[in-house]
């Protein structure tokens, strides 16, 4: 399937990453005779219509020109706009195949135009590196979104040539780094105190509760009072009528309470005022909110171990329980913990909840979710890590999962209020929390001893700058700031704290530079080795060990080291960074997932299906799997939340865990994801077309062009009711449109067993004119462009799963993109070719595609 | 006097004193009134228009031209308005991106060996002549929403002289900062801390010239991009130095409140940047509105990109409804522009050439990108519809407003020269 033509053709024989120029892109001359045939009458030599000639265009496009004629040529062909509308059309077939040919040729040559020729260009720390070098350098966790995020440009946020600096980006790394070393002396000067905090939750629950009862009963007491005058009033032989007629008012009838709002019409009754009402609404609010809550609060104070926790509802009442850290706890890693029970009652999807910091009312930064397995019997305790720094808002609070507004909240209560008479009843109860730590800070720690202050400054800088030591000149300025701020009346850790700010902007720790002379390649050092495996693998700076490797550059030294750092927890960063751009899991984030029609896909969901992922690539990495295996598997790597979503039974708890699956099952492998499939609709609506785009550029390694700009859109099917699958295969009509849909929409019909957010499917709800709303059956069959047909997800899914090779292709280059931070192109086509075939003799194992890729020159080389 | 002026001479810069009014020196203003400044602004919406409703008819040209749907809010502007249809960014490529190429008509691929290439967009053209004299020699105002909105890569509408994109101001909040919050330490303390602040720029560029060392070309170059970056501090703080006796300008307006978004962010960019050029904070402005968020705050249910693929129902609704909120969000700002009155009894709106639009037209198409300008300083004729030739360089357009600021600039981006229509 794979159509890199213009490449594949060639046998590469070249090894060095300096090898001779990527061959120009190609439009086979075959394709002469369209040109000749529906353009050359007005664009050739004589003629040259509009200023255009055609009749000697190049067909090898090595030049940025050339490439610009032909990108004209697809422009107007695409637009519709050329041939003109009173000339002979070309026929349907033909044309297809010509733009099919010539745009994927225009996506060659700007491949082959833009290749780098192998250079790896001086890279800057992107913003997660920036974050996680910091982490290493000083052991405090930066917020970093004052950053640009380095994402979005369509390279991998490691690849030098595409990361800017400005001016604004010096400034940022300049406060950031202040702020950094602020949060370390906070921390030093609260070195050697503990902090922890434990809070009863049933003190501020009950005692709320209490005081808010009074309110509401002092607030609505003057508002019965008014009530029953006016009842009074009411109630005498003259009003008798009136009073009879005003019952009978739709008004009323809908709401006894609006009965009041007449007291003017009935004789003798009392203003609102004179009861401290601005009107009669007002009292009405009063008495409202009485009847509201003050019933619910009653029964809250009576509910069993009330007086030992607190009880989580998720609406009035108690909807979470929070901490807050007061202002002298330093910056740095904390405790959480609570004791936690879910009722007896409590349904099994109402038995989680979500840590996080309260940003607007009903609405969280979640930090993590938890499932709740302890019962009243046996409560459980449940711990997390959180990062407390100087800038964020000092509160974490708890509460039931659910959807992220506090419109939802108010909707799910009331919703049940109406249909059961009753409040939502409370899910989980909480007997305390606490919070505890810093835990000890080891790397900011080691900053300080009592050197002289240009030893502290220089030895600093070093570990700063990778193990490269500073020039003279550099620490000359460092130490004459220094000792002006001593002069000015700094202390000593003021001033150091100024000077080392500096360090953290300049341009020996931001870029990860590796000398060279042009045209040579030569080995690496150690340290840049030992650096760009760091970065690799860890998306953070090498620590000791690796840089203390005497010879790193030996095959079994670079294994170990693999090995050993992808064993670190740091690894996860390389996880999550790699594997997030490599499969565009950003789309995720682009919509909105529509609450009404997926109310379950709250953010703790959505959070925990991007996370399946991460856990599954990373369960393979760490157990010498398959990189095939996400193609297909008999096993998916899930945790309690996302098991009962899948409906996979017997998973309880927060911890990732391998389950095995049903033969029949359409999970195990990225296809099955949720994530993935979401990812491929509007959050609303499946998309065929962009899932089955997905699959052709992450998994077949047949990436289909851009969508064109300036392509007519269908507008004769505009009104029309129609099935998805209508209306996309509307797209096939046109040979601008057919020309790269006929690949990508068989296989996303393929997909359409799944709804919008993963969820399997055998029908599906439309309106069809004439037959009213209807559940459709979905229609998976289908048939590959030139290739097998497959009668349903199943066989697609086998079909996919056989195509190894491509898909290891897709991976590896995507990985030699990543690791060594340039675009892939020409030079690394053997490198690719070479780390498959090794790969393919150990079942294409992850952990031997990263051996493969870190062993080879081009990684080791500058 | 005698210490600004001293000091203004110490700092061996010879520049011009900002227009004393506005800057709260009324004590020391000259009573002769020299004219306003010429400013320039550019409104940026990315996802397009809606095809079907937004652009006037064709047929009707010139200054005999009938207001569309979509720019129905505007009528009470209709003098003062002219719709440009026809243009295009020749090398425009990419479906997605309303607001990448929109200023520069850079060729994405013109550097071989390179996969992106911008180049300086129009705005700081404008910037290097009008905005010496201002504290701010260009504002860039961003927005959270950009990935929502069809803006396409970029920090902001501008991009540098090297075609570097150049970092926008988030939200209404940091605007208002930006532009009026003064620093509060005393002069002598500020003064020291320039210095150090210019100690520091020795400092880092004593390591970059250690980091320097041994590096190829390619990677020389790459590296520019710090010096440069180094660079242009040393000129914002040459700046400083210049206005660090000046205070801030009083804002005109108050401080915005945090976390607004939609309509309400546009509405008090708009007013921001009246405040920013009725105080002459600056004389150039670019905006990248938000849509994704401006769709929710009309209570619309549609995605954005959905939105920008519409077809008749909820989404062409939807896409109308977006056209006709930005009009009278404009109609908005022309409002105050004119009623902003400067020292000589003209008004702001007199002194400002604006451009709004977007190199997306509607969906996926590239040409004929919506085009509206308004304001009296570029010489423009307004109050008509043009109609240009299909495929008319939109850096005509660009170059003429440049030229009628009084900018001589040879060309700009892919431009073939003025646009003679235009010009009043």
């Amino acid at each position: 399937m794979r159509r890199r033509f213009i490449l594949a053709s060639l046998l590469l024989t070249a090894t060095s990453t300096f090898a001779a120029d990527a061959p120009h892109a190609q439009l086979d001359a075959k394709h002469r005779a369209f040109l000749k045939d529906n353009c050359l009458t007005c664009h050739n030599a004589e003629k040259q219509k509009g200023k255009v000639r055609l009749d000697d265009i190049a067909f090898t496009l090595d030049s940025v020109e050339k490439a610009d004629l032909w990108q004209k040529v697809l422009n107007s062909i695409n637009s519709g706009e050329m041939p003109p509308e009173d000339e002979k059309q070309p026929d349907a077939a033909a044309k297809t195949n010509f733009l099919e040919a010539l745009s994927h040729s225009l996506v060659a040559a700007r491949r082959t135009l833009g290749d780098s020729g192998g250079k790896i260009v001086l890279r800057r720390l992107n913003r997660r590196e920036y974050q996680n070098t910091i982490r290493d350098l000083l052991g405090v966790e930066m917020d970093v979104s004052d950053l640009p995020p380095d994402t979005g440009n369509g390279t991998f946020d490691t690849v030098g040539s595409s990361l800017f600096m400005s001016s604004d980006q010096v400034e940022q790394y300049l406060a950031l780094g202040r702020r950094a070393l602020e949060d370390v002396f906070a921390q030093r000067a609260a070195q050697g105190r503990h902090f922890k905090l434990h809070e009863e939750t049933e003190k501020a629950a009950n005692v709320q509760t209490r005081s808010a009862m009074d309110v509401i009963t002092k607030k609505s007491e003057p508002a019965r009072q008014w009530h029953a005058a006016v009842d009074a009033a009411a109630a005498k032989p003259e009003n008798a009528k009136l009073v009879s007629e005003l019952r009978a008012t739709k008004d009323v009838q809908e709401d006894a309470r609006r009965f009041y709002r007449r007291w003017q019409d009935i004789q003798g009754a009392p203003s609102p005022w004179k009861f401290g009402f601005k009107d009669a609404p007002e009292a009405e609010m009063a008495q409202g909110e009485y009847d509201a809550i003050h019933k619910y609060q009653e029964r809250y104070l009576t509910l069993p171990k009330v007086n030992e926790g607190s009880y989580l509802f998720i609406f009035r009442l108690r909807h979470e329980e929070g901490i807050k850290p007061p202002k002298d706890m330093p910056p740095g890693r904390y405790t959480m913990r609570f004791r936690i029970a879910a009722l007896d009652d409590t349904p099994p999807e109402r038995r989680f909840v979500e840590l996080g910091r309260p940003s607007q009312p009903g609405s969280y930064d979640i930090l993590s979710t938890h499932h709740i397995t302890g019962t009243l019997a046996n409560p459980q305790i449940v711990e997390a890590s959180v990062t407390l720094n100087s800038t964020d808002r000092r509160e974490f609070a708890i509460r039931e999962k659910r959807l992220n507004s506090r419109e939802h909240e108010v909707a799910l209560w009331v919703l049940h209020e109406r249909k059961h008479k009753d409040w939502l009843p409370p899910s989980m109860w909480i007997d305390w929390i606490e919070f505890e730590g810093p835990l000890p800070n080891e790397a900011g720690r080691g900053l300080f001893n009592d050197k002289p202050a240009r030893e502290l400054i220089a030895d600093f800088t070093t570990r700063a700058f990778r193990g490269t030591k500073p020039d003279a000149s550099f620490l000359d300025g460092l130490v004459k700031l220094y000792e002006k701020r001593r002069a000015t009346g700094d202390s000593h850790e003021q001033a150091l704290k100024e000077s080392m700010s500096i360090v953290l902007a300049a341009p020996g720790f931001l870029y990860l530079a590796e000398p060279a002379q042009p045209g040579k390649a030569r080995p690496l050092t150690n340290a840049e080795l030992a650096t760009r495996l760091a970065y690799f693998l860890w998306s953070a700076p090498p620590d000791e060990a690796l840089l203390g490797m005497a010879d790193l550059h030996s095959e079994k030294a670079l294994v170990e080291q693999v090995d050993r750092m992808l064993a670190s927890p740091k690894s996860r960063a390389f996880v999550t960074g790699f594997v997030h751009q490599w499969l565009g899991l950003d789309r995720l984030d682009f919509f909105q997932f529509n609450a009404r029609q997926f109310p379950e896909f709250d953010d703790s969901l959505k959070a925990a299906a991007r996370n399946e992922v991460f856990e599954t690539f990373a369960h393979l990495l760490h157990h010498d799997g398959s990189l095939t295996r996400l193609l297909k598997s008999d096993e998916a790597v899930v945790n309690g939340l996302l098991a009962r979503f899948y409906g996979i039974e017997d998973v309880a708890g927060d911890a990732w865990q391998p389950v095995k699956l049903p033969a029949d099952s359409p999970r195990g492998g990225l296809l099955g994801m949720s994530a993935i499939m979401a990812m491929g609709s509007n959050g609303e609506r499946t998309s065929p077309v962009e899932r089955g785009a997905w699959v052709l550029r992450k998994v077949l390694n047949d990436p289909p062009p851009p969508a064109p700009p300036n392509v007519p859109q269908l507008s004769r099917l505009v009104d029309k009711p129609l099935s998805p699958r209508e209306r996309v295969l509307a797209h096939q009509e046109e040979p601008q449109c057919l020309q790269c849909h006929r690949k990508i929409d068989p296989i996303g019909f393929g997909l359409e067993n799944f709804n919008t957010i993963g969820q399997w499917r055998t029908t599906e709800l439309y309106t069809k004119a004439g037959e009213g709303r209807k559940d459709w059956p979905i229609d998976s069959s289908g048939a590959f462009h030139k290739g097998p047909k497959f009668n349903d997800y199943f066989q697609l899914r086998d079909l996919i799963a056989a195509k190894r090779e491509n898909f290891a292709r897709s991976f590896t280059e995507a990985l030699i993109e990543y690791a060594l931070g340039r675009p892939f192109g020409f030079a690394d086509e053997s490198l690719a070719d070479d780390i498959v075939q090794r790969a393919k003799t150990k079942d294409f194992a992850i952990r031997e595609i990263i051996r493969a890729l870190v062993v080879s020159k081009a990684f080791r080389v500058k | 006097m005698t210490t600004r002026r001293h000091f203004l001479r110490s700092t061996g810069t010879l520049i011009a004193l900002p227009a004393l009014e506005s800057i709260g020196f009324k004590a020391f203003a000259a009573p002769k009134v020299s004219a306003p400044p010429k400013r320039m602004v550019f409104l940026g919406f990315g996802w397009g228009v809606t095809n079907e409703t937004w652009f006037p008819d064709a047929k009707k040209t010139g200054a005999a031209w009938e207001l569309s749907e979509g720019l129905k809010p505007l009528a009470r502007h209709q003098k003062d308005i002219t719709v440009v249809q026809g243009c295009a960014n020749k090398f425009a490529n990419e479906a997605h991106w309303g607001s990448t190429f929109w200023l520069t008509g850079a060729n994405r691929y013109a550097e071989p060996g390179q996969s992106f290439h911008n180049s300086i967009s129009a705005d700081q053209v404008a910037a290097a002549h009008l905005g010496k004299e201002t504290r701010f020699a260009s504002i860039q105002l961003n927005t959270p929403d950009v990935a929502n909105s069809g803006h396409g890569p970029g920090l902001s509408m501008a991009w540098d002289p090297r075609g570097k994109p150049m970092a926008g101001l988030e939200n209404p909040v940091a605007a208002f900062h930006r532009l009026f919050s003064d620093d509060t330490t005393p002069l002598s303390e500020r003064q020291a801390m320039l210095a150090q602040k210019r100690s520091v720029l020795d400092a880092v560029l004593e390591d970059a010239k250690r980091v320097q060392n041994g590096l190829t070309k390619t990677d020389i170059d790459k590296l520019d991009e710090y010096y440069q970056s180094i660079r242009d501090i040393e000129v914002r703080l040459g700046k400083d130095e210049q206005w660090l006796s000046v205070p801030k300008s009083k804002p005109p307006v108050a401080e915005p409140k945090p976390g607004l978004a939609g309509k309400a962010e546009i509405e008090v960019m708009y007013d921001l940047i009246v405040a920013a050029l009725q105080t002459d904070s600056t004389r150039v402005l670019t905006y990248r509105q938000p849509v994704g968020t401006l769709l929710q705050s009309l209570g619309t249910k549609v995605a954005p990109h959905d939105m920008s693929h519409y077809s008749p129902g909820d989404r062409m609704a939807a896409s109308q409804k977006r056209d006709a909120t930005q009009s009278e969000l404009l109609a908005g700002l022309i409002d105050k522009l004119k009623a902003t009155k400067e020292a000589d009894g003209t008004t702001l709106f007199d002194h400002i050439a604006l451009a709004y639009g977007s190199n997306i037209r509607t969906i996926h198409y590239l040409d004929n990108c919506p085009t509206v300008l308004t304001g009296g300083a570029a010489n423009l004729k307004l109050g008509h519809h043009l109609v240009l030739p299909k495929d008319t360089p939109l850096c005509n357009v660009w170059l003429t407003m440049l030229h009628g600021l009084g900018i001589e600039a040879e060309r700009h981006g892919d431009s073939t020269g003025v646009v003679k229509e235009l010009i009043a």
